[in-house]
């Protein structure tokens, strides 16, 4: 059973609530995937390979198996039998090719490849005997240098599910720009970043005497986990639960299965016991990351910035093995107006392990090159950066040809223009100063797709009044849990600690994974759903009792409220909820509901989030230090169902822009082929310190397409844009234009 | 002798015997008590998710308390001391501590894996009363990582719980008392066999004490605040044979001010010598504020930070500019050395077998020396230095008389610049003199490009930090606003 959150407070949809998992987290009562026990447990601990391509050619593994307390040491030449094909690997957000399959055979396809499983009776004696695994190698050459192999990129030929390739070019951009009389071309990119959510990846797997088992993953979709570990174990899906009641963080690095997970579950299976596998910090450096990816923006205008051509190419990296993509060019098509646009996107192998999805996946690369080049083009024709965004607003999706479902950007403009005071800003660089530091003011606009995914969700009533709304889906730390509660709360006029959420648990009504922001707009969609049916079903009971007032009304004659159901023209008439399940001589009702995209606004329609962004930088020049002092964040996404929870996601957001705009990056030594900060002391993500005044405004925005309650989603806005008006500000202040991120110390000093 | 660790866990008492005395703190507490609201979230002392309190008698029928990371502290640290997490704030009845209830109020708490972490460290400052506004919260929780809220509900949380009302006279003496109860005043000796064979550990209570294990045992590894040493275990995985814990000495952990100098001994930690530091010149203190994060200053010490032989340790390049001298003690052999003598190569330092280091003097500045100290870190806080430059500049009738111009992260040992100490002497204190010993410093260093910070990019720096010195020390020179340690001040 996973915990569950205890509720409180007593607010509603749209109103800021409490997180009602709170309570929980704040005491140590909220458990996650590595902290669950069993009486038979035993530890299992990770040996990463060293080299970055090759063979094993040896491993030893005597030493370790004679620590007391060791049980088994895995290695390929020993795993037991799991499944052949490759394509049983396949997990639901896996792009096309072929997934790694731990301990598969001898070969090393990337540095901190596992390599064996060390199981033992104590952590200690498993981390300890770890250390005496070792491991001889027939090294190949290996190439891990973008730069070295983007000449051989090419067109994926197999597109990723739910990933929209590049639209076909439109005009004749490249003509266009030609002879356009305002010009930029640049390239841009973005260093190599990993998620790093605080919580290290662990799974324990619990086996009882049956052999049934319950895994405790760390993963942002527990049905994908299962799916995957019935496929890959051949299992049976009745004998597999996973649970991810509580998730410390993921950024999209629990979308897929990580290695910890199939080892876990296959030692359990082996010995018959349970086991736990957790990783350590460094070992989260040889999971995946946002990959490198190196933009050539080319944009064309007239003389007072009307875009006439705009060309975007990008070329990133990914595995030998798997084509991963994510939507990095298509943004420069959408967000403003111009009938001239060719779009490209191409992968590059490299030998180091299939990117992922990272927050705000792909926009937060492609926006950031758009956004900096549309900063640099302000200049070059002479004309403030936010008149160049009013004077190209695109009113209509130019990609597809569709409208938007909503897109109130012209209010975060102004909105957030306003608030920060933009039109004091004196347009020449190095024209602001604050005693010996420079100031630099830069803005940038930021866009997410907003959408729905299929979910299903169970409300269900107890004889007491209590209301479960329960799914599979997950919570993050994005506040699944809360607006799950809100929305049955809201459904049934109850006070919300008569509301319980479930999730995190694979026997829940079908959720997709919890990612790309859709969770909570999905979710409560088809929380409703489920309350609507449910209180039908608890209608037509309530009909049949015993001098029943409802005998002469419809559905639509009564309301829900205070635990109770009444006659809308009369109060007064009402019997309790439980008192309904009671007459049925049930403990408790329940009914499945589900929220799906709705295909004909799809035909019309595009839905995305917006925002406009707003950055004070100062900059000593002597030093390179960089403070970014203020950013006001406007957003327009749709309804906000929990603005204390909204804000802090795009706080959030912000605050990991401004780890990648001044301070993230994973550093490679391409002679070793291997990630080199694999640690929070050299791989830097912002401390407070770094983070000063973030204002941010949700501007209204009224929109009835995208999801039943109107929602967009928030989880990833807040980090889209955000680095370009970073380095968009760095420019302004220093005169200096920094096209790689992140900009450190050394860059503006250079 | 003591053979058991004892301490209160909460306010149940507990006796560890027969354990490896390199288990740390956190393995303690998430393993062999199963108690997991304490979190690892690198095992490293970066990212604060483990801090624990821990409360001690303070001798006066009071309490002396200090977050730390419990990952790198190893389970001796816990003699005689209550051990506090997560688990223990709620009251009996369940009610949240106010300052846990702030968190989930201001949604300070997303995914919630550093929010234990955080709970801690706030609760520490409010019981001792540490933070009252805004930039002293963020100060006290430098330490404490999260991927998730972007800091700003967390802070918030910390001033709206100010308030609550704290325990009062009577607790905190009972308390006191039952601590007192449990101290016992004699060498702890632990004795544990492993897989890799036997580890000591041993815990003395005098000098005379430590001078005679230590030179019993010269292979044995001396242990302070466990701020480097405790990474040798949960990073390296060395297995230590034999440990001596030097904080247990009432003669190390003191400060000593006489009048021209200040003798800080081995085993005072940063946060206990911060107000003697800040005293002998503000610098000092700015710069320990920037030095690691609470967590860190609260088990690390002065004495760690100069033996470790750290080329980027903060604290050498400053107290060779003040001229400081190292006390070393072997046996009964004392000898003293000038500190800068004291790192003889990467590595390597002045140090035999045996014997260790008592104390550093620090002689306090006189009116007419000029003193600077600048720490340049690619992440403002919570970050080890690139570049760490401390100056002291003496000027007699008009003239440049001395200079001692020290520096980090620019050679393989904290070094000055004699070159450039040397194109200063006997000039007027202002930019040229300055500019001739930025010039004269590319003989001094040849620096190394590293993930930090490039080659390039630290002579430069080196560089401007002297024309900045010289500019916010010139009589007539530019008005500067702001310190350079307070550039990036949040
Ligand atoms: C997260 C983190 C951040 C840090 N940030 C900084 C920073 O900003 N600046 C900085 O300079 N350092 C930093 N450090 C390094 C470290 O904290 C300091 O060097 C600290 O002062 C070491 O002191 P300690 O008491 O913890 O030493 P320990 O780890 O206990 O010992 C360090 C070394 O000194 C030896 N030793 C200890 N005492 C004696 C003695 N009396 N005589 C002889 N040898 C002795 C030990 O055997 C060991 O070799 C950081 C470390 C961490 C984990
Ligand atoms: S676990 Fe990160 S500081 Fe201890
Ligand atoms: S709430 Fe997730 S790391 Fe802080």
């Amino acid at each position: 059973m996973a915990d569950t959150a205890t509720l409180i407070g007593r607010p509603s949809i749209g109103q800021p609530t409490r997180r009602v998992d709170g309570p929980l987290k704040v005491s140590g009562g909220a458990r996650y995937a590595g902290e669950y026990f069993a009486d038979d447990l035993l530890h299992g601990y990770v040996v990463s390979g060293s080299i970055a391509k090759g063979r094993i050619l040896s491993i030893d593994t005597s030493a370790a198996m004679a620590i007391p307390g060791v049980v088994e040491v895995f290695t390929h030449e020993n795993r037991p039998r799991t499944a052949w094909f490759d394509s049983k690997y396949q997990d639901q957000v896996a792009p096309p090719g072929s997934p790694f399959r731990p301990l598969y055979g001898d070969g090393i396809l990337y540095s901190g490849q596992p390599i064996a499983l060390v199981v033992a009776e104590s952590f200690e004696a498993a981390r300890d005997a770890a250390a005496l695994v070792k491991a001889t190698y027939a090294p190949e050459e290996h190439i891990t240098d973008l730069d070295a192999v983007k000449g051989q990129s090419y067109v994926p030929p197999k597109k990723r599910s739910g990933i929209a390739p590049p639209p076909e070019p439109r005009g004749d951009a490249e003509a266009a720009f030609a002879k356009a009389p305002v010009k930029v071309h640049e390239t841009y990119r973005v260093a190599v970043e990993h998620h790093n959510p605080m919580e290290p990846f662990a799974t324990t797997v619990v086996r009882d005497a049956g052999g049934k088992l319950t895994i405790y993953d760390k993963t942002q979709g527990s049905q994908n986990a299962q799916a995957y570990v019935t496929g890959v174990f051949g299992l049976n899906q009745s004998d597999v639960t996973v649970v991810n009641a509580f998730v410390g963080g993921a950024f999209g690095i629990g979308l897929r299965p990580q290695h910890q997970l199939f080892l876990a579950v296959m030692a359990a299976q082996a010995l018959e016991r349970s086991v736990r596998v957790v990783l350590t910090r460094d070992q989260m450096f040889t999971l995946s990351y946002r990959p490198e990816t190196i933009q050539t923006l080319s944009l064309g205008s007239a003389p007072g910035g009307k875009l006439d051509a705009i060309m975007h190419h990008a070329v990133a990296g990914t595995s030998h093995f798997e084509d991963y993509q994510e939507v990095v060019v298509n943004w420069a098509g959408l967000l403003y107006g111009c009938d001239n646009v060719k779009l490209s996107y191409e992968l590059a192998k490299i030998d180091t392990y299939t990117p992922s999805d990272m927050r705000a996946p792909g926009a937060t690369l492609g926006v950031f090159a758009l956004e900096s080049a549309m900063d640099e083009l302000a200049y070059a024709a002479g004309v403030d950066p936010l008149q160049l965004r009013l004077t190209n607003y695109a009113d209509f999706d130019q990609n597809e040809d569709k409208k938007f479902t909503s897109k109130a950007l012209i209010s975060c403009y102004e909105q957030g223009a306003e608030r920060f005071g933009w039109s004091k800003r004196s347009a020449e660089p190095r024209s602001m100063r604050d005693g010996h530091e420079l100031v630099g003011w830069g803005m940038a606009t930021g866009v997410w797709e907003a959408k729905i995914n299929k979910t299903a969700a169970r409300a269900s009533l107890t004889e007491t009044g209590h209301l479960e709304v329960s799914s599979a889906t997950s919570d993050i730390g994005t506040g699944t849990y809360t607006v799950m509660a809100l929305t049955g709360a809201d459904a049934f006029g109850l006070p919300i600690e008569h509301v319980t959420a479930r999730l995190g648990d694979s026997s829940l009504p079908t959720a997709p994974v919890e990612g790309g922001s859709w969770a909570a707009a999905s979710t409560s969609s088809a929380v409703v759903d489920a309350c609507d049916k449910l209180k039908q079903a608890l209608f037509k009971q309530a009909q049949s009792m015993p001098d029943s007032p409802f005998g002469n009304v419809d559905f639509d004659g009564v309301a829900f409220r205070d635990g109770r159901m009444m006659l809308a023209a009369d109060e007064g008439s009402s019997v309790k909820l439980g008192e309904i399940v009671r007459s049925a001589r049930q403990h408790r009702m329940e009914a499945e509901g589900s929220a799906a995209p709705d295909s004909a606004t799809q035909k019309e329609y595009v839905s995305y989030t917006h925002s406009a962004i707003f950055v004070e930088v100062k900059v000593d020049e002597e030093l390179g230090v960089v403070r970014v002092t203020r950013i006001v964040n406007a957003v327009a996404a749709g309804k906000i169902l929990n603005p204390k929870a909204a804000r802090s996601q795009i706080l959030g957001g912000v605050v990991m822009a401004m780890g990648a705009a001044l301070e993230e990056e994973t550093f490679a030594d391409h002679n070793l082929g291997r990630f080199m900060n694999h640690n929070f002391a050299e791989y830097h993500v912002p401390v407070n310190a770094d983070v000063q005044d973030i204002d941010v405004i949700f501007v209204e925005e009224p929109d009835d397409k995208t999801s039943p309650i109107g929602a967009k989603g928030i989880g990833e806005i807040g980090i889209v844009g955000t680095t370009a008006a970073i380095a968009n500000a760095v420019y302004h202040a220093t005169g200096k234009r920094i096209r790689d991120l992140p900009i450190t110390i050394d860059k503006i000093l250079a | 002798m003591s053979d058991a660790i004892r301490f209160l866990l909460g306010d149940r008492e507990r006796v560890l015997r027969d354990v490896p005395p390199t288990l740390t703190v956190l393995e303690y507490l998430r393993r062999h008590e199963r108690r997991t609201g304490t979190k690892e979230g690198c095992a490293e002392g970066d990212c604060g998710a483990c801090t624990v309190v821990l409360q001690e008698p303070d001798g006066q029928g009071g309490l002396r308390r200090r977050a730390v990371n419990s990952c790198i502290q190893f389970v001796a640290v816990l003699d005689g001391r209550q051990l506090l997490t997560v688990e223990d704030l709620k009251a009996a009845d369940g009610t949240l501590h106010p300052v846990q209830q702030a968190i989930v109020d201001r949604h300070g708490s997303q995914c919630g894996f550093c929010t234990p972490g955080f709970v801690m460290q706030l609760y520490s400052g409010w019981l001792g009363q540490d933070y009252s506004e805004r930039p002293e919260v963020k100060n006290w929780i430098a330490g404490n990582l999260c991927r998730c809220t972007g800091y700003g509900p967390i802070i918030d949380a910390g001033l709206a719980a100010l308030d609550a009302e704290r325990p009062g006279t009577a607790e905190t003496t009972a308390l006191a008392e039952r601590l007192e109860a449990l101290g016992h005043g004699e060498m702890l000796h632990l004795a544990h066999d492993g897989p890799h064979g036997r580890q000591e550990w041993f815990a003395p209570r005098s000098v005379d004490e430590l001078a005679a294990i230590y030179l019993a045992h010269p292979d044995a590894v001396l242990v302070a605040g466990a701020t480097d040493v405790g990474l040798w275990v949960t990073k390296q995985h060395r297995h230590l044979a034999t440990l001596i814990d030097v904080t247990r000495i009432p003669e190390l952990a003191a400060l000593r001010d006489t009048g021209n100098e200040l003798a800080i001994g081995a085993g005072v930690t940063h946060s206990a010598a911060m107000e003697a530091l800040s005293a002998l010149h503000p610098d000092l203190g700015k710069l320990l504020t920037r030095f690691a994060a609470v967590q860190i200053r609260n088990a690390g010490t002065v004495g760690g930070n100069i033996a470790n032989g750290s080329p980027i340790g903060d604290l050498p390049p400053a107290l060779i500019a003040l001229d400081a001298r190292l006390q070393l003690r072997k046996g009964r052999e004392q000898r003293e050395i000038a500190l800068e003598n004291f790192f003889v190569a990467y590595g390597n330092q002045d140090r035999a077998p045996g014997e260790f280091v008592e104390s550093v003097t620090v002689p306090k500045l006189r009116p007419n020396t000029r003193f600077a100290c600048y720490k340049l870190s690619k992440r403002f806080d919570s970050d080890i230095s690139a570049v760490m430059a401390a100056f002291s500049v003496t000027v007699e009738a008009g003239r440049i008389a001395s200079a001692r111009l020290a520096f980090g992260g620019m050679a393989a040992t904290p070094k000055r610049a004699k070159a450039a100490e040397t194109a200063l002497m006997g000039s007027a204190f202002g930019l040229e003199a300055f500019e001739a010993a930025a010039v004269a410093l590319a003989e001094d260093f040849q620096p190394l490009t590293d993930m930090r910070a490039s080659a390039q990019y630290r002579l430069l720096a080196a560089q401007n930090l002297l024309r900045r010195f010289a500019l916010e020390n010139a009589p007539a020179g530019r008005p500067v606003a702001t310190r350079v340690l307070e550039i990036a001040h949040g």
